[in-house]
């Protein structure tokens, strides 16, 4: 590992502080991820900044009625919440789903927004990768892509998010709070929170430097009845997804009046299947009606040599994912 | 011996000896072991495929805080070379390394780095700039490099009887090929050494399976007498086979404890677990059966192509089951080799087995299937009591029991032959069965066993080069030395890991537990039997050793022992059978699929310790579920890199991953095998569990899945056989 400072901010303006007078600083909230990346040599802050001890770790209601969730929160705390499995189970199963207890432990909220991705051509410094080292381009691209995006993707990067919370953060629809450099607060909507690679693959978010990810506002409680988080993978726990559905549903009078929908392990953001929400709302939750949105979603699909299998794997697991959301027992 | 003593004796499920050692921490690994002013240094690894070395600037990483120094091709000690060209790869063989600019594959070992600490070492790894001539041409894809495929001097081709007149003779064939990738060992410890010079001496604390052969290893590197060299290493933490050579870190570390006169630690990493301790290459195996309608098999053969490094020679006796497992005149195993840039692979839990009776026990059940016959009752149709491969008769053999037993217990007469006719919700549940064999390849073995007499009590102290990893081998050895002395395994306290103790096979190919235990009881019954001769008494009379010591008017006795296999051994084939049963659940939307339940039997001879028994089989049942369910190292197209790089991109299982295991031992007495009766259990647990899931993901969904790792995309690509009703 490369020779670091370690900063321990006292408050949240000495971390903005910090961080706006060092362009090299990192914020260090659980270190799951960004200690991994810093032992690979991928990730070569000069300072870490710690934020994990400035607050930030609560779940409390929200002026909108929903529930806003701390920051600095862990992962664990976060999914077990008694509020969050009441009112956003679809959020606490996705979350659930994640890696393993001892780093959802460790994880906390705001490092869940900004992890990177797994690609493997990210991680190895002796390979090509436009997001780690821009210019040197993209090893996936015509590598091994079995893992990569089939939505949204650049020639510049194949990538994709690695985050179950956040894909049901976009199916549930929210608004991530951070604070500026000078203190002030700033409110992204969640679809605006991640970028597409476009041809600057190394930028995975919207947030401006030095930003600091306080908390993440939830809207009123939906699809807390009618809801799933189905994760495709090989084994049972510790294991990305190889495509992944949240799913949520409003069912009233026999037909659904809002669909929440989006899909992991299939493009550099969580990506929210709008066009195919508007389609389901207005619509009855039967086989063929999810059979149609399945296949609406996948229309843009844009498959890369090696993960053809994602296009066949998304169709059925949205199906799977509305049929388990709609038949679950309340 | 006497009965009060069978609590503690052979047989009896005690916990083990160093357990309370190993959960407090006080059990030494490697480089636990308490060196003063000891160095680190971490290993540089290639970033071609093949090509040399023709810059190398390690400025930078010289100049750092710390760093002692920084090893290449160009300062490195000359070593002993491997003379002939491909040279087979034991464990004996030398290990030379920087020695040349030549570089053989992505990830070979360019250089190391020394420094005052662990993470100065890490860090200036990174810093050493090696600027290659590449080679535009790396043999890196086994697909399109299968005419550079030769006949390697290893393993010789066999034929028994003409397999044309046999597929000629059959009534249905079947013609398949089955695919398994390569795969790693990844034991939980790394591999890891503090290795120390000093005057013309090595002292080498390492992480090694079978010490003997370790010192030879050194010694013949380095060119000096093996007495020369000593290798401790009293815990391994799993080896799984990657463990059974010595190493390039060996090496490396005691290279550079030489140039700078102190010990060196060298812990190979995670990442480097991929690339520089051994993998399972990847495996190509054609299967051509034929068999008659009533089920008796007229002919198998069993072709694999496989690859090895382009600079040593290693194969996997795939075959090798095909040979034996079952009652078949017409029989032909091939093998050939693709060099390939990659490193030279080496023996993984059940080399041979382990994937030959996933090719085996699949295509078996794809006959059963074209026969429209139970797959339990087409394997007892060609049982064997002869192994027909080595023209020998079986010391014993129990598969048609282990089918038998293990049917019933699983329940299998609830299986249906028609293939995704057990449905729940969006569940296909299958069932599935296969057969496993192993070798039992018991070698000499010897100890020494010290006896003092304490307050009347005899305290009794066994020492062997033995390894322990992970397996049992304090428990089953201090088990041993209880029966045959006739003392509580509380007085009894066993030292393994030592060159300097007598020498035992070490720990691999399951043969450690028979050698050991025997090696123990030979030296036992040796201390008992002197005793006795000594004061005249009949080798028969049953007199407690404390007694024995006493008309010695001894206090303190030490006896060696070894023991060898017999002129009987020799004439049979001494192998251990199993049967396993799987129930496996498939979603038939995503693929993804759990494994229920398994039953698994095994008629293994004498089990020393149920407890640590039951423990081997289910590892090896694990493993054997990690490389049908997720194992598979992927290797980068364009540049020859393995670019599953840790344990979150290697998936092995976990728990929720496995089902409900039973295992049942058959008792079995094989005095043939041993005097003991005792037969390894470390590998057969692994053998065919691969087949029996995807067999039973047949029954679930009619999909035949040839290829491993069994994963969603391939399910949801694979299409229903013909005759299946979907």
């Amino acid at each position: 590992m490369r020779p670091f400072t370690y900063t321990g901010a006292k408050n949240t303006e000495e971390a903005l502080q910090a961080a706006s007078s060092n362009a090299n600083a990192h914020y260090l909230g659980g270190g799951t991820n960004l200690i991994d990346l810093m032992k690979e040599d991928v990730e070569r802050p000069d300072e870490l900044i710690n934020v994990a001890s400035l607050g930030y770790k609560k779940v409390s209601s929200n002026e909108k009625g929903g529930l806003t969730l701390g920051g600095m929160l862990s992962n664990s705390e976060t999914a077990n919440h008694r509020e969050v499995r009441t009112h956003f189970p679809l959020l606490s199963m996705a979350m659930l789903s994640a890696a393993t207890g001892q780093l959802r432990n460790m994880a906390t909220n705001g490092g869940n927004l900004l992890q990177r991705t797994r690609c493997p051509y990210f991680y190895e410094t002796s390979m090509p990768c436009n997001k780690r080292a821009p210019g040197t381009g993209c090893g996936a691209k015509n590598g091994m892509n079995a893992l990569h995006a089939i939505f949204g993707w650049s020639e510049a990067c194949v990538a994709v998010h690695p985050s179950d919370m956040c894909v049901a953060l976009a199916a549930i629809g929210a608004t991530v709070e951070v604070r500026q450099s000078d203190g002030s607060p700033r409110m992204i909507e969640f679809i605006d929170f991640h970028r597409l690679p476009g041809d600057r693959p190394e930028k995975d978010t919207n947030l401006m430097p030095g930003e600091l990810i306080t908390a993440i506002h939830l809207p009123q409680p939906i699809f807390s009845k009618h809801y799933y988080y189905l994760k495709v993978r090989e084994r049972s726990s510790y294991a990305f997804a190889l495509v992944s559905v949240a799913a949520g549903l409003e069912i009233q009078g026999g037909r659904i009046t809002k669909a929440g929908l989006a899909m992991g392990g299939v493009s550099h953001k969580p990506w929210k299947l709008i066009q195919v929400e508007n389609y389901l709302s207005g619509k009855t939750p039967d086989q063929a009606n999810f059979e149609a949105a399945a296949e609406l979603a996948m229309k843009e699909a844009r498959p890369l040599e090696g993960n053809k299998y994602k296009v066949e794997m998304g169709k059925k697991s949205i199906i799977s994912a509305l049929t388990q959301a709609y038949e679950r027992k309340a | 011996m006497m009965n009060t003593l069978k609590a503690s004796g052979v047989g009896a499920s005690i916990n083990r000896v160093e357990g309370r050692l190993k959960v407090r921490g006080m059990a030494k690994y490697a480089t636990e072991f308490p060196v003063e002013n000891k160095a680190f240094a971490q290993g540089i690894n290639s970033t071609i495929a093949k090509g040399e070395i023709i810059a190398i600037d390690s400025s930078e990483a010289e100049g750092l805080d710390g760093v002692l120094a920084v090893i290449t091709y160009k300062n490195a000690e000359k070593l002993n070379h491997l003379e002939e060209e491909m040279p087979l790869l034991a464990t004996t063989t030398i290990a030379p390394v920087l020695q040349s600019a030549k570089v053989n594959y992505y990830g070979e070992y360019v250089g190391v780095v020394v420094a005052e600490t662990f993470e100065q070492a890490q860090y200036a790894a990174r810093l050493v700039k090696f600027e290659y001539k590449e080679d535009p041409d790396p043999t890196i894809r086994f697909d399109e490099s299968k005419s550079k495929a030769y006949k390697p001097k290893g393993n010789s081709d066999y034929l028994r009887g003409d397999m044309e007149a046999g597929l000629a003779e059959a009534d249905e064939t079947l013609d398949a090929t089955y695919i398994t990738p390569i795969e790693h060992h990844h034991p939980m410890e790394l591999h890891a050494i503090i290795a120390s010079w000093e005057n013309g001496k090595v002292t080498a604390y390492s992480s090694q399976q079978m010490v003997n052969e370790s010192t030879i290893a050194i010694a013949d590197t380095f060119q000096i007498p093996k007495k020369d060299v000593r290798v401790i290493t009293p815990f391994v933490g799993g080896g799984f086979g990657s463990k059974l050579n010595t190493e390039r870190h060996v090496i490396l570390a005691i290279m550079a404890s030489k140039l700078l006169g102190r010990p060196v630690q060298m812990t190979v990493t995670r990442q480097q677990m991929f690339t520089n301790t051994g993998m399972r290459q990847q495996n190509e195996q054609r299967m051509q059966l034929g068999a008659k309608m009533d089920g008796s098999l007229t002919a198998l053969s069993h072709d694999t192509l496989s690859h090895t490094s382009t600079y040593q020679e290693y194969q996997e006796p795939c075959g090798m089951i095909s040979k034996m497992l079952y009652q078949v005149p017409n029989n032909q195993i091939t093998y050939r080799l693709i060099p390939m840039n990659f490193q030279t692979p080496f023996a993984m839990r059940a080399p041979g087995e382990a994937t030959g009776s996933f090719a085996l026990e699949s295509a078996m059940d794809e006959m059963a299937w074209k026969l429209k016959m139970d797959p339990v009752d087409f394997r007892i149709k060609n049982d064997t009591q002869i192994d027909l491969g080595a023209d020998k008769p079986f010391s014993s053999r129990l598969l048609i029991e282990c089918l038998r037993i293990g049917a019933d217990k699983f329940g299998w007469e609830n299986r249906s032959m028609q293939p995704r006719s057990k449905q729940e919700g969006n569940w296909l549940i299958g069932y599935g069965v296969s057969a496993a064999s192993r070798n039992s390849p018991y070698q000499e073995s010897s100890s020494k066993v010290i006896l003092e007499l304490e307050n009347e009590k005899v305290y009794a102290t066994v020492q062997m080069d033995a390894t322990d990893i992970g397996t049992g081998s304090y428990t089953i050895i201090a088990q041993t030395a209880s029966e045959y002395l006739g003392v509580p395994v509380a007085q009894v306290t066993v030292e393994l890991g030592d060159s300097r103790f007598p020498i035992t096979p070490g720990s691999g190919g399951s043969w450690g537990a028979a050698s050991y235990c025997n090696g123990a009881r030979a030296a036992c019954q040796n201390a008992i039997d002197t005793l006795k001769q000594n004061k005249n008494i009949g080798k028969d009379q049953d007199i407690p050793v404390a007694e024995l010591l006493k008309q010695n008017k001894l206090k303190k006795y030490e006896a060696e022992g070894s023991a060898a296999p017999s002129e009987a051994f020799k004439k049979h084939s001494v192998f251990s059978f199993g049967a396993n049963f799987s129930e496996v659940w498939v979603d038939k939307h995503t693929g993804m699929y759990r494994i229920k339940r398994m039953v698994n039997v095994a008629s293994a001879g004498n089990i020393l310790n149920p407890k640590t028994a039951y423990g081997q089989i289910i590892g090896g049942l694990t493993m054997g579920v990690g490389m049908v369910l997720s194992e598979q190292t992927r290797v980068e197209p364009n540049f020859g890199n393995f670019i599953t790089r840790s344990l979150a991109d290697y998936h092995v299982p976990v728990n929720l991953d496995m089902a409900n295991i039973e295992v049942i031992f058959l008792p079995e007495e094989d005095k043939i095998a041993n005097e003991m009766g005792v037969k390894g259990i470390g590998e057969l647990g692994i053998t065919s569990v691969a087949a029996s899931v995807a067999n039973a993901i047949f029954n679930a969904t009619g999909k035949r899945m040839r290829h491993l790792p069994i994963t969603p995309e391939k399910l949801i690509e694979a299409q229903v056989e013909p005759g299946v009703v979907a």
